[in-house]
């Protein structure tokens, strides 16, 4: 019987250089987890909503439409990280996923609940009547999926946890970063979301004043909340880590302190941005300034979670050999597509954004 | 063989089949349906027809909250579950196929945000930009099936792949260009059958007839094309796949059944088509609907078709259903395969019987269960320990064929071994003699046994 429980390499090359995949990895799942944040953190403030007093009902159509197109982003723009990370990873994914099976895939089903009872509240909205307990429903979904999410990550850069986890996949629960994580995701979502909510409506909301408002202020508050918390949980997420993973983190010199301290002081500056924010129509550049401060404390997030995983995985991968066989040719036709679909999506949307017929003109 | 195994009840390649033939059949409409919106929105614009274009707009909400949802996440549900139950495989295709794959995925982003906002602008824009949103949602999710047929065709017939490796002759495969026209054609006919529903709400009864009959026609068009590139399909297979199911004397009864089922429903869809093209007043929601049915049947048949002629490899000459790799048979055979395959060994006791559990869990897990689908107990209850032996025995043998075919650069006539559509089995003697004892083990106590235990 083999001595570990880790699958070998696979045993075809890779048809690119490493840093080709973690690169296309990095940023397609940044680009994700934006949409990822807005979804979770859009469902639960659309439950919450009622804090934003006179603008309750504006923000609860806000949070709704916007999660349509979110949605759907999310699980699109989900496929490329996820493929770009099996060809590196393949071999902890798979594992961590058959380790937690059932839950992995009733995952399937709580997202296609979700995403048609946020279509339902779009529905109930436009009938006037009242969607709470819809959305309840939708935001618990998204809750649940981030939880297996969070409990996948961990699995599958903790090999040493399998064996344990083959005979009961619910002991994960117990590790000591579990709940910071679920948190730091649910504080991230709320904290992106929230900034997203008081932008719109300081600056693209035609709803009146007093709507406007109760909108933005109640973007702002939950946006410095989020931030502050985060501040304290990112903390305790970073002391509970291993102790080995910690030190070799530490250790890393500027490669993994410099995005680390970075991530610390984007928190803290938000955390002050937002406390000046005392009436958010009045300071609207502030008001953007935060959003985009929210967007960085992400990106250097993401870089610095793709270094800790690296570090958890560095003794089960000692010594990996795996052979690369570029496919150069195949990568640019990839690369051309992707950047002509691209571009055809954005002049696609400005037009269908812009283009308004006028009085008499027949319309689509 | 070396990742942790799932058990189900009701075996991992039905539950592959339930999700995969879910997503198809959503999918092919949102490819199908695509065209046939844009087409019927330029007729709309060019001829001032009201209810043609309501039509594109009524089916175009369809092609949201069905492909767009359920095809999205059932899509991404495919992964996710041959992930879980084939991961060797998985990461094989992943590994050969990740620039395809990243490709098709450039014209997934298109395809959904197009999608969206072709949705969200009617009556928002003019009617020439809404056309660029509906036309560029068609290329968008056209080109998503021809990059995806790539690789769905690799599996059953790699063709030079084999032997070169080369990205571009795994693609381009045999059975590539045939699978390309086959799903045209059906995607065609679904768009036509799921948008009758669409036609039959229009309320005006000479505009619905009209209505009926052009998406009778697109379907008479896509049954047509579907039947010519399935026959073309049949005929690009290699003779040894094609013995499975064609022909008086098929190897698989059940697949030849599946071929003859599929081909029928085709005709009666035909049929039924053909009477809403010449009699479009006439035509109901039952009757659409069964027509609908007949073209899932066809549909349903021909994917059965293709994961059934597979067996018994994953990919085709490279990757038996098991995950073993016609490269590791040597190997394993000296090595034992449960030197490979730890996860199978977790939780068994160190006895034969426990050995030979961890060898079934290895190496016919991902095909039969227990009591379930294909369950072992039921297909072993007949064989006494020798014969047992024997079979195993020669399955065992079956990999020396393939092994050494291998090494000569060859291919193995999967038609002339012993067990055609099974894996061989790897491993040393030992663990072979485990599995049988295992099997063994499995046969509920005689009658005389039990009186003899008392």
């Amino acid at each position: 019987m083999p001595a570990s429980l880790i699958p070998a390499p696979d045993a075809t090359a890779l048809p690119g250089p490493p840093w080709l995949f973690h690169t296309l990895w990095l940023v397609t799942f940044l680009l994700h987890l934006l949409f990822v944040n807005t979804v979770l953190g859009g469902s639960l403030l659309a439950v919450f909503a009622g804090g934003a007093g006179a603008g309750r009902l504006a923000l609860r159509k806000l949070l709704v439409g916007m999660n349509s197109w979110a949605i759907s982003g999310a699980i699109t723009l989900g496929i490329a990280p996820l493929l770009f990370m099996q060809v590196l990873l393949g071999r902890f994914f798979y594992a961590a996923t058959i380790l937690w099976a059932w839950p992995w895939f009733a995952m399937l089903g709580v997202l296609t609940v979700g995403y048609y009872l946020n279509y339902l509240a779009k529905r109930c909205m436009k009938e006037g009547r009242e969607p709470l307990g819809v959305l309840v429903v939708e935001a618990a979904c998204f809750v649940c999926i981030a939880v297996v999410q969070v409990v996948i990550h961990l699995l599958h850069m903790q090999p040493e946890r399998w064996r344990a986890a083959a005979g009961s996949g619910w002991q994960v629960l117990a590790d000591p970063t579990f709940v910071p994580r679920v948190l730091h995701f649910v504080l991230a979502a709320l904290g992106v979301t929230a900034a997203i909510v008081a932008l719109w409506a300081v600056r693209w909301s035609g709803e009146p004043e007093d709507v406007r408002g109760g909108m933005a202020r109640f973007g702002v508050r939950v946006a410095l909340g989020a931030a502050a918390l985060q501040v304290v949980d990112g903390l305790w997420l970073l002391l509970a880590v291993p102790r080995e993973v910690l030190r070799a983190f530490m250790r890393g010199g500027a490669a993994t302190m410099v995005p680390l301290t970075l991530g610390i002081l984007l928190a803290l500056g938000l955390v002050a941005l937002l406390a000046l924010v005392r009436d958010p129509l009045a300071r609207p550049r502030l008001v953007r300034h935060a959003l985009e401060l929210t967007v960085a404390a992400v990106a250097v997030m993401v870089l610095t979670r793709h270094q800790l995983r690296g570090l958890y995985l560095a003794a089960a991968r000692a010594g990996e050999q795996v052979a690369v066989q570029p496919q150069w040719g195949v990568f640019a036709l990839f690369l051309v597509t992707f950047l002509v679909c691209v571009g055809l999506t954005i002049w696609a949307l400005i037009r269908a954004a812009t283009d308004r017929p006028g009085a008499g003109e027949p319309v689509a | 063989m070396d990742y942790p195994i799932w058990d189900l009840a009701l075996g991992g390649g039905v539950l592959i089949g339930i999700v995969a033939i879910a997503h198809v059949l959503v999918s092919h409409f949102a490819v199908g349906g695509g065209l046939a919106i844009a087409l019927a929105e330029t007729l709309a614009v060019r001829r001032g027809d009201r209810a043609l274009r309501d039509l594109a707009k009524r089916s175009s909400w369809m092609l949201v909250l069905v492909s767009t949802v359920f095809g999205a996440i059932s899509g991404v549900g495919i992964w996710v579950t041959i992930g879980l139950v084939a991961p060797a495989a998985t990461s094989a295709l992943i590994h050969t196929w990740v620039w395809a794959w990243a490709t098709e995925w450039a014209f997934f982003v298109l395809e959904v945000a197009m999608a969206l906002a072709m949705v969200a602008t009617w009556e928002k824009v003019r009617p020439r930009t809404h056309l660029w949103l509906s036309w560029l949602y068609a290329f968008a999710a056209f080109m998503s099936l021809v990059i995806i047929q790539g690789i769905l065709a690799f599996m059953l017939t790699p063709g030079r792949w084999i032997e070169t490796r080369s990205f571009w002759d795994g693609f381009f495969n045999p059975s590539y260009l045939p699978g390309v026209v086959l799903r045209t054609g059906i995607s065609l006919f679904l768009a036509g059958a799921y948008m009758t529903f669409a036609a039959l709400r229009e309320p005006d009864a000479a505009a619905r007839a009209r209505l009926v009959r052009w998406l009778a026609g697109l379907q008479v068009v896509g049954a047509l094309v579907a039947y010519g590139g399935y026959r073309w399909w049949e005929v690009a297979l290699p003779d040894q796949v094609r013995a499975l199911f064609v022909g008086e004397k098929a190897l698989l009864a059940s697949l030849a059944s599946t071929r003859s089922l599929a081909l029928w429903a085709l005709t009666a869809y035909l049929g039924l088509v053909l009477l809403a093209a010449l009699v479009p007043r006439a035509q109901r929601w039952p009757v659409a609907a069964v027509a609908l049915c007949a073209s899932f049947v066809f549909f349903g048949g021909y994917e059965r078709l293709r994961e059934g002629s597979r067996k018994p490899f994953v990919i085709r000459d490279h990757m038996f259903s098991n995950g073993l790799m016609v490269t590791d048979i040597p190997t394993l055979n000296e090595s034992g395969a449960l030197a490979r395959a730890g996860w199978a060994a977790v939780g068994q006791p160190d006895t034969l019987e426990g050995r030979g559990r961890a060898v079934f869990r290895a190496q016919c897990a991902s095909c039969h269960t227990l009591d379930g689908y294909l369950g072992i107990r039921r297909l072993t209850t007949q064989a006494d320990a020798d014969m047992l032996n024997g079979i195993l025995m020669t399955m065992k043998g079956m990999g020396e064929v393939y092994a050494t075919a291998h090494a000569r650069g060859e291919r193995v006539d999967t038609t002339t071994v012993d067990y055609p559509l099974m894996p061989p089995l790897v491993g040393s003697d030992e663990e072979v003699e485990a599995l049988a004892t295992y099997l063994h083990s499995l046969k509920p106590a005689q009658p005389t046994e039990v009186a003899d235990a008392r």
